[in-house]
C-alpha cells in the first residue's frame, strides 16, 4: 500500500521544485522539532517515565525518516495523525505490555526517583535543634522575615529577627515598637501578617530557610518553626539512602529501600521495578490454573457462543417478521429500545426483577406455581438468567443489521427459486441465510469477541456467583475469564495488582486473537462459497 | 521532578509544531506545476510556518518555566493560530512572540496575587456539598481556595492520580484503606498536637498505622441491631433468643423470616464474633497480625454452623442482598436487621417503627462486635502543599463549628468529642452505645485477600453447598496462601 503510493508520487513528479529556501526551512524546522523532542525524551527518561520516553523516541525517529526520505513523501501528511495514533492508542497497549513485566501494584506505585525525592524532603529535629514560636512579616514585593520567640529566654533564637540567607543575630533590619507579647508591631519595610493571612503565606513560607545554614529555622506549622535538618540523603554513587538521624543506609532491593537487616525505609512506599516474567509465572504457577480455570474457559466459550447464536437468530427472526408487516416502523423502533438503554441500567433492572425474595418475576411465579427458580443460587438457573439478559440486550442489534442486509438481497433469485419449486424454509436456508451471512458474518465474529469479555453482565448480575465449592481461589459458576482474573488481580493480599492483571490481560488477548483469526478464516470460507 | 501530565501537554504542543512543519515544506508533487507564482506562495507559507513554530517554541519555553501555565499556553497557541490566518507573515512573527509572552506573564502574576493557594479535596456525593458550603467562608476569612471534587471510585483513582501529580491535596477516606496508601507512600503523617485529646481514642487508633498517625478522623460508624417495635417488645439478649422470637412470629404469620441478612462479609461480622470468630489476631498494641488468620477458628465455624442451621430450618433466606433486606424490614415482614447509620434516612422515610439495640450475645456470652469504621481526612504525600493541607486540617477543620457542620450534613457519630457529647439524636446515640464494643476494621493490605474469600465462603454455607468447616477452612487456606505469596 505504502510503496505503491510513494511510487505513484515519484512517477507523478514532473520536476523537483523544492527551492533551496524551502528545503532549508524544512530542515531547520525539523531540527527545532528534534531538539524539542530530545529535550522532552531526556527529561522523561530521567524522571522515570521511560515507556513514554521510548514511545516518543520511536515517533521522533519515524518522523525524521518520513521527512528526510523523498520516497516517504506522501506519509508526511499523515505524520501528525500517525504520531497521535501511536501516542493515544498504541502507547496504552505498549504500556500494558510493559506493566506486565513490572511489580506495579498497591505498595509499588511510585517511580524510584519519586521515592528518593519524597524522602529527601523529610526533615528531623536533631537533639541540639530547637523549636520556637514565630511571627511572620511580609514585604510588598513578597519577601518574608520571621520574629522568633523561644521558651528558653537564654536561647539565641529568643526575640530575634530571622531573614533568609542572613545568620541569626546578623540581621540589620530595624524593628519597630513591641506589643504586649513582646512581638514587634512592625518591621521596617515589612508588614506583620495577621493570623488569618497565615494560611496563604504558609504555602510559600515552608520552602524558605530563615537565618542562614548554621542555625536556620524552617516553618513547621502556623506558629512553629524549628531547626530541622534534612533526614534522608540519597547517594547516587552507592545507590543508597542514608538516614542522617541514625546513620543507617538503605539499599534498593526488590522495589524497596531496605537496610542490612531487611527493615524497610520508614514511612516510604516501594517503587516500580521490572520483574521479568514473574507475573506470568505467578499466574501459571498459581492454584488458579489447576482446578476451576478449565471450567471457567468452557463456560466462557459457551456463554459467548450461545449469546451470539441466540441474539443473531432472534434478531434475524424479528427482522424477517417485520420485513413486510403494517406498522413495521413503529414496532421496529420499539424493539430497538433494549439496545438504546444503557446496559448497566438494564442489567440492574433484570437483577431486581429476578430477585428471589422480592422480585416481580419471582413473586408472580411464586403465586402461580408455588415456587420460583433460584436465579442467584443455582448454577444452571443463574446461567439461564444471564443468557436471557444478554439475549434481551443483544437481539435489537442483529435485528437492525439483518433488516439492512435483507434489503440487499435481490428479489429475483426468490422468483427463480419459486420456479424451481422451493418451499419457504428451503429458500431461507439456501438463499437468505447464506447471502445474509456474507454481510453479517464478520459482525458475528465481532459480537463473539465482545461477549467473550463481557464483564458487565457477569459481574453486575451475580458477581460470577454462585461460588464453586472447594475451589482453590475465589471463583463462581458464572465467572468468565475476565471476571475471574479481576478477582485474582484485585483480591490478592497485595491489594490491586496491576502488573499481574496486565500479564493475564495479555494472555487473554492472545486467546481471543487466535479465536478471532480462526473465525475470520472460517467466514472467508463462507464468502468463497458464494462464488460457486 | 515533573508530572506525567506536564510532559504529555508538551508532547501535544510538539505535535502541533510538527503539524506546522508538515504544512511548511510544501513542495508536494500535486502542486508542482513549476510557475513562479507557486514558488512565491510557498515562500509565504514557509515563513508563516516559521512564525507559528517559533510561537509554539516560545510557549514551550514559557511552560518550561511555569508548569501551571499549561492552559494559558494552549489558549495563547489558539490565539496565535487565529491571528496567523489574517496577519501578514513577518508582522505575525513579531506579533505572536509578543502575544505569547504578553498573555502568559500577567495571568500568572494575577493568579499568585489574588487567588492564593488552592487546596483540592476529594469527597463523595454526601460529604462534598458540606465542604462546598464551607469553601466560601474559608476563601473570605483565610484566602484559601477550596476546590471540592466528587470523584467516583476515589480510592482507586487516588492510587493512579497521586503518583502522576494529579491527586488531590486532601482526600476524605475510610480508615480501612490506610494500609495500602501508607505502604505505597501516598499519604503524609499528620500531627494533631494537643487537639488529639478532643478525638475519640478509637478514631485516632483507626488512622494510626505502624504507630504513626496518617489522618484526621471526623466520624466513626458501625452497625447496630435493629428490631421492629410493633412486633418485638424487648430486643433479644442472645442470638438463640432472637431465633425463638422470630420463629414465634413466623408461626403466627407475622413474619416471613427471622432476620434479613444484608451481606456476607462486613454485614455479617457481628454474628461471627458473637460465636467467638475473628479475622486477624491482634498484638498487645492492637495491631493486626496477618499471620494469624481466624476465618477457620472454632468460633467462626460455629457461627457458620448456626447460619446453616437457620437456612436448613427455613428460618432465613439462603441469599443476602442489602436492598432486599432493608425493604423486607421496612415492610414489617422481618423483625430484625443489622444496619448502619447510613440506612437511618431510608428507615425513617419508610415509617417502620424501629428500635436500635446492642447486638445479642453469643451462646457463651461473647460480645458480638461489629466492625468500627473511621471516616477522616488524609493528606496526599505527593501534594505541593503538604504543610498547608496539614495546617488547614488541624487549625481550621478541627474545631466545634466545622465538626458540627460535618455531623449535621451526614449524621454518623462524630469523632470529635465535644460534638459527640452534644448529640441529642437518640438513634445516633444508640449507635454510639454499640461503638465501644466494636472492633476496628483491619487496615492492613492483607485484608483485601479476606474480602474476596470470605464472601463465597458464607454464600456456600448459606446455600448449603458445603459445611461451615469445609467452606471456612478453604477460605482461610486461600488467605494464608495469598499472604505467603506476597
Amino acid at each position: 500500500m505504502t510503496t505503491s503510493v510513494s511510487e505513484q508520487a515519484q512517477t507523478g513528479r514532473s520536476t523537483p521544485t523544492a527551492t533551496i529556501t524551502g528545503m532549508l526551512l524544512r530542515l531547520i524546522l525539523l531540527g527545532v522539532f528534534d531538539i524539542g523532542a530530545v529535550w522532552l525524551i531526556t527529561g522523561m527518561f530521567f524522571d522515570g517515565y521511560w515507556p513514554l520516553a521510548a514511545m516518543l523516541a520511536f515517533i521522533t525517529i519515524a518522523v525524521n525518516i518520513i521527512f528526510l526520505r523523498e520516497g516517504m513523501y506522501p506519509l508526511r501528511w499523515m505524520a501528525v495523525g500517525l504520531s497521535l495514533l501511536l501516542l493515544i492508542s498504541v502507547y496504552p497497549i505498549f504500556y500494558t505490555v510493559y506493566l506486565a513485566f513490572t511489580n506495579y501494584s498497591d505498595g509499588y506505585l511510585l517511580t524510584k526517583q519519586q521515592v528518593i525525592d519524597q524522602k529527601e524532603g523529610d526533615v528531623y529535629l536533631p537533639e541540639t535543634g530547637q523549636a520556637v514560636a514565630y511571627t511572620a512579616y511580609r514585604s510588598p514585593d513578597g519577601n518574608y522575615v520571621l520574629w522568633l520567640q523561644s521558651e528558653n529566654p537564654d536561647s539565641p533564637l529568643n526575640n530575634v529577627l530571622a531573614e533568609p540567607d542572613v545568620d541569626i543575630g546578623e540581621s540589620t533590619i530595624e524593628v519597630g515598637d513591641f506589643d504586649e507579647n513582646g512581638i514587634p508591631n512592625s518591621v521596617a519595610g515589612y508588614e506583620r501578617i495577621p493570623t488569618a493571612g497565615m494560611f496563604v503565606a504558609l504555602s510559600e513560607l515552608d520552602k524558605i530557610l530563615f537565618g542562614g545554614t548554621e542555625q536556620g529555622v524552617q516553618v513547621r506549622g502556623i506558629n512553629e518553626a524549628s531547626q530541622v535538618q534534612q533526614r534522608f540523603v540519597y547517594d547516587p554513587g552507592t545507590d543508597t539512602i542514608t538516614d542522617q538521624q541514625t546513620g543507617i543506609a538503605y539499599a534498593p532491593v526488590n522495589g524497596q529501600f531496605v537496610d542490612e537487616e531487611g527493615n524497610k525505609l520508614p514511612q516510604s512506599g516501594g517503587f516500580i521495578i521490572t520483574v521479568g516474567l514473574d507475573n506470568f509465572s505467578r499466574f501459571f504457577g498459581s492454584s488458579a490454573i489447576g482446578g476451576p480455570l478449565f471450567q471457567v474457559i468452557v463456560w466462557n466459550f459457551a456463554f459467548a457462543f450461545l449469546t451470539v447464536l441466540m441474539t443473531f437468530f432472534l434478531g434475524l427472526f424479528t427482522a424477517l417478521l417485520f420485513n413486510d408487516l403494517p406498522g413495521k416502523k413503529i414496532i421496529r423502533s420499539l424493539l430497538i429500545v433494549p439496545y438504546t438503554i444503557p446496559s448497566l441500567v438494564t442489567i440492574l433492572v433484570w437483577k431486581g426483577m429476578l430477585n428471589e425474595q422480592i422480585g416481580v418475576f419471582s413473586n408472580v411465579l411464586q403465586d402461580i406455581f408455588g415456587s420460583s427458580p433460584p436465579f442467584f443460587t443455582n448454577p444452571t438457573w443463574t446461567r439461564f438468567a444471564i443468557l436471557t439478559i444478554n439475549l434481551w440486550l443483544g437481539y435489537p442489534y442483529f435485528m437492525l443489521v439483518c433488516s439492512g442486509a435483507l434489503q440487499g438481497i435481490p428479489q429475483d433469485i426468490y422468483s427463480a427459486a419459486d420456479v424451481d419449486g422451493a418451499n419457504a424454509f428451503t429458500k431461507f436456508r439456501k438463499l437468505t441465510l447464506p447471502l445474509l451471512l456474507v454481510a453479517v458474518g464478520p459482525l458475528l465474529v465481532a459480537s463473539f469477541t465482545f461477549n467473550f469479555n463481557n464483564f458487565n453482565v457477569i459481574y453486575l448480575f451475580n458477581k460470577g456467583g454462585p461460588p464453586i465449592p472447594g475451589a482453590d481461589t475465589p471463583v463462581g459458576y458464572t465467572d468468565i475469564l475476565i471476571s475471574y482474573v479481576y478477582k485474582l488481580a484485585f483480591g490478592g493480599a497485595r491489594g490491586s495488582d496491576y502488573g499481574l492483571a496486565s500479564a493475564i490481560t495479555i494472555i487473554i488477548f492472545v486467546v481471543v486473537m487466535v479465536i478471532t483469526l480462526l473465525q475470520f478464516r472460517y467466514t472467508n470460507m463462507w464468502e468463497a462459497g458464494e462464488d460457486v | 521532578m515533573k508530572s506525567k501530565k506536564f510532559y504529555l501537554m508538551l508532547v501535544l504542543v510538539l505535535f502541533g509544531a510538527l503539524f506546522l512543519v508538515a504544512c511548511g515544506g510544501s513542495d508536494e508533487p500535486e502542486e508542482t506545476t513549476t510557475t513562479s507564482e507557486t514558488t512565491a506562495e510557498e515562500a509565504v507559507v514557509d515563513t508563516e510556518a516559521t512564525a507559528e513554530a517559533e510561537a509554539a517554541m516560545a510557549e514551550e519555553e514559557a511552560m518550561n518555566a511555569e508548569a501551571t501555565a499549561d492552559a494559558e499556553a494552549a489558549m495563547a497557541e489558539e490565539d496565535a493560530m487565529n491571528a496567523e490566518a489574517t496577519a501578514d507573515a513577518e508582522a505575525a512573527m513579531a506579533e505572536e512572540e509578543a502575544m505569547a509572552e504578553a498573555t502568559e506573564e500577567p495571568m500568572e502574576e494575577d493568579a499568585a496575587a489574588t487567588d492564593g493557594p488552592t487546596l483540592t479535596i476529594w469527597a463523595d456525593e454526601t460529604r462534598a456539598p458540606v465542604l462546598e458550603t464551607l469553601a466560601e467562608q474559608f476563601k473570605a476569612d483565610y484566602g484559601i481556595t477550596l476546590v471540592i471534587e466528587q470523584v467516583a471510585e476515589r480510592y482507586e483513582q487516588f492510587n493512579i492520580a497521586a503518583p502522576a501529580g494529579e491527586g488531590p491535596d486532601i482526600m476524605l477516606a475510610a480508615h480501612d484503606r490506610l494500609g495500602g496508601f501508607v505502604e505505597s507512600g501516598l499519604v503524609a503523617p499528620i500531627d494533631l498536637g494537643a487537639k488529639v485529646d478532643n478525638f475519640t481514642p478509637e478514631s485516632v487508633q483507626g488512622f494510626t498505622y505502624n504507630s504513626e498517625l496518617y489522618g484526621m478522623p471526623y466520624a466513626t460508624e458501625n452497625l447496630a441491631f435493629f428490631y421492629n417495635k410493633d412486633l418485638i417488645d424487648t430486643p433479644p439478649a442472645t442470638w438463640d433468643e432472637m431465633v425463638e422470637m422470630g420463629q414465634a412470629l413466623m408461626e403466627s404469620g407475622d413474619a416471613t423470616q427471622v432476620i434479613a441478612l444484608t451481606g456476607t462479609t462486613y454485614d455479617i461480622f457481628p454474628l461471627n464474633t458473637g460465636f467467638g470468630g475473628y479475622i486477624f489476631g491482634q498484638d498487645a498494641d492492637g495491631n493486626y497480625d496477618p499471620t494469624d488468620v481466624g476465618l477457620d477458628s472454632e468460633g467462626f465455624i460455629a457461627s457458620g454452623d448456626f447460619l446453616q442451621g437457620l437456612v436448613a430450618d427455613g428460618l432465613i433466606s439462603n441469599t443476602t442482598d442489602w436492598d432486599t433486606a432493608h425493604v423486607l424490614f421496612e415492610q414489617g415482614d422481618v423483625p430484625f436487621l443489622m444496619a448502619g447509620p447510613w440506612a437511618l434516612n431510608r428507615l425513617r422515610d419508610s415509617g417502620v417503627n424501629y428500635g436500635i439495640a446492642t447486638f445479642p450475645t453469643g451462646p457463651n456470652g461473647e460480645v458480638s462486635a461489629p466492625f468500627l469504621g473511621v471516616q477522616g481526612f488524609v493528606v496526599n504525600a505527593l501534594s505541593e502543599n503538604v504543610l498547608l493541607a496539614q495546617t488547614f486540617l488541624t487549625e481550621l477543620v478541627a474545631n466545634d463549628d466545622i465538626m458540627q457542620a460535618l455531623f449535621d450534613a451526614d449524621p454518623r457519630p462524630s469523632a470529635w468529642i465535644p460534638v459527640l457529647e452534644k448529640i441529642d439524636d437518640p438513634d445516633i446515640a444508640a449507635f454510639g452505645e454499640v461503638a465501644p464494643s466494636a472492633s476496628l476494621m483491619p487496615s492492613i493490605p492483607a485484608m483485601s485477600a479476606v474480602w474476596g474469600t470470605w464472601d463465597p465462603a458464607i454464600a456456600l454455607i448459606l446455600q448449603e453447598q458445603e459445611t461451615a468447616e469445609a467452606a471456612l477452612t478453604n477460605a482461610a487456606t486461600q488467605i494464608r496462601d495469598a499472604i505467603a505469596e506476597q
